[in-house]
């Protein structure tokens, strides 16, 4: 059996259990593979959306995540270290609340994880550190965005990135805003042309 | 409240899950969940079955989203995988259990489905690229994607050596790829959109 022939079938779930388990282990040996089970994953993915869809029972929803809510012990312990610093440059502004947000930046390299860290002070001042953001590439910047609850995105600042980067927010930051960071053009857009690299709630 | 996070991608979503951040989960089954247990339905024919199918792919979302790579999948591949693959699962299960078949339970109708307009929209279009396959290419998709059939249970089912069944499979979903980058053809999947 020449287990390079197995990936149509395994993106169909058309292998026995035994089949399965010799080609994910030959997987994580075959670049070749891995690339086409990508393409052919979406391919297969996509009669997913060939199937017609009535709307499941209503219970389903909550079901689910009552379900979720009882097992929630998958907590990830996210870096505080940024945020203490981050937290005593804001010390006299009294921080009222702070939020993390996790996202994944494209770069050159590739995708990799990154974390930013929201402080908002009394009166809506806030700083967003990001640690992980590869340097915006040229040609582009990195801006942030407050976005008001149910109101469009409001431009916040621009900044290049780098390791560790930190920038005061242009106005303020109302509560239940969603404050998002997206790549533009360089010198900024007036409305977001790209997916937030990441968002978080404040 | 849920519907705060209508502006991310699903990819940050499952990022957020990771999080234990129940409406990320919220959010990515008012995406997903329609479309999953659509899926569930086809290849169950039951609906309690297709339920529990559906469940246990978006608790497996809400375990494993720590483990989700962006880079190896779109997030909305991964989810509708999960799902596809409980379903395949419960389905090979009972049909070893019960003397009949689940085959042979109809078919569920598309007349007086009360379907999403986009979704229907969706559904015509991947009808309308599987119409362009060849016929057994179509087949062996659609038996082995919605009937739940194993490769050696098609080859025997077809009458087919198994090298025919997997170069069906395979040609068959190289040809989807092509046709879903076709300009004009390039589909969102999300239903929010």
């Amino acid at each position: 059996m020449d287990v390079h022939d197995l990936t149509a079938a395994y993106a169909l779930d058309a292998l026995s259990p035994q089949e399965t388990e010799a080609y994910e282990e030959h997987l994580g040996q075959c670049e070749r593979c891995r690339e086409e089970l990508v393409g052919l994953s979406e391919a297969a993915t996509a009669l997913a959306f060939g199937a017609v869809a009535p709307a499941p029972p209503p219970q389903l929803r909550e079901s689910i995540l009552e379900a979720a809510r009882a097992e929630r012990t998958n907590v990830v312990p996210l870096p505080r270290r940024r945020w203490v610093e981050r937290g005593a440059m804001l010390a006299a502004a009294a921080v009222a609340c702070v939020a993390v947000g996790l996202g994944v930046s494209l770069s050159q390299s590739g995708p990799h994880y990154v974390t930013a860290t929201l402080s908002v002070g009394s009166g809506g001042k806030a700083m967003l550190s990001t640690s992980g953001l590869g340097a915006a590439p040229r040609g582009k910047t990195y801006e942030a965005w407050i976005i008001p609850a149910g109101k469009q995105p409001q431009p916040a600042g621009l900044f290049r990135g780098g390791p560790d980067a930190s920038l005061a927010l242009r106005g303020s930051v109302p509560r239940n805003a969603v404050v998002a960071v997206t790549l533009e053009p360089a010198g900024g857009s007036s409305a977001p042309t790209t997916t937030p690299i990441f968002s978080t709630h404040a | 409240m849920a519907r705060q996070l209508a502006h991310l991608s699903d990819e940050a979503l499952v990022l957020l899950a990771a999080r234990s951040e129940e409406p990320a989960l919220a959010e990515l089954y008012d995406r997903y969940g329609r479309t999953a247990y659509g899926l569930a339905l086809r290849i169950l024919r039951d609906p309690a079955l297709a339920e529990d199918a559906v469940q246990e792919a978006f608790l497996a979302v809400w375990r494993t989203a720590s483990r989700f790579v962006p880079e190896k999948a779109k997030a909305s591949t991964w989810i509708l995988t999960l799902a596809h693959r409980r379903a395949v699962d419960i389905v090979r299960r009972e049909q070893r259990r019960r003397a009949d078949t689940l085959e042979n339970a109809p078919e569920p109708a598309v007349e007086g489905v009360d379907e999403d307009a986009f979704l229907r929209l969706q559904r015509e279009r991947v009808q309308s690229m599987l119409r362009v396959l060849p016929d057994a290419q179509r087949e062996a998709l659609e038996l082995a994607y919605y009937g739940g059939l194993s490769q050696s249970e098609l080859a025997e089912r077809l009458g087919q050596p198994l090298g025919t069944i997997k170069s069906r499979m395979f040609s068959g979903l190289s040809r989807m790829r092509e046709l879903m980058e076709e300009p004009g053809t390039e589909m969102s999947w999300t239903s929010t959109t």
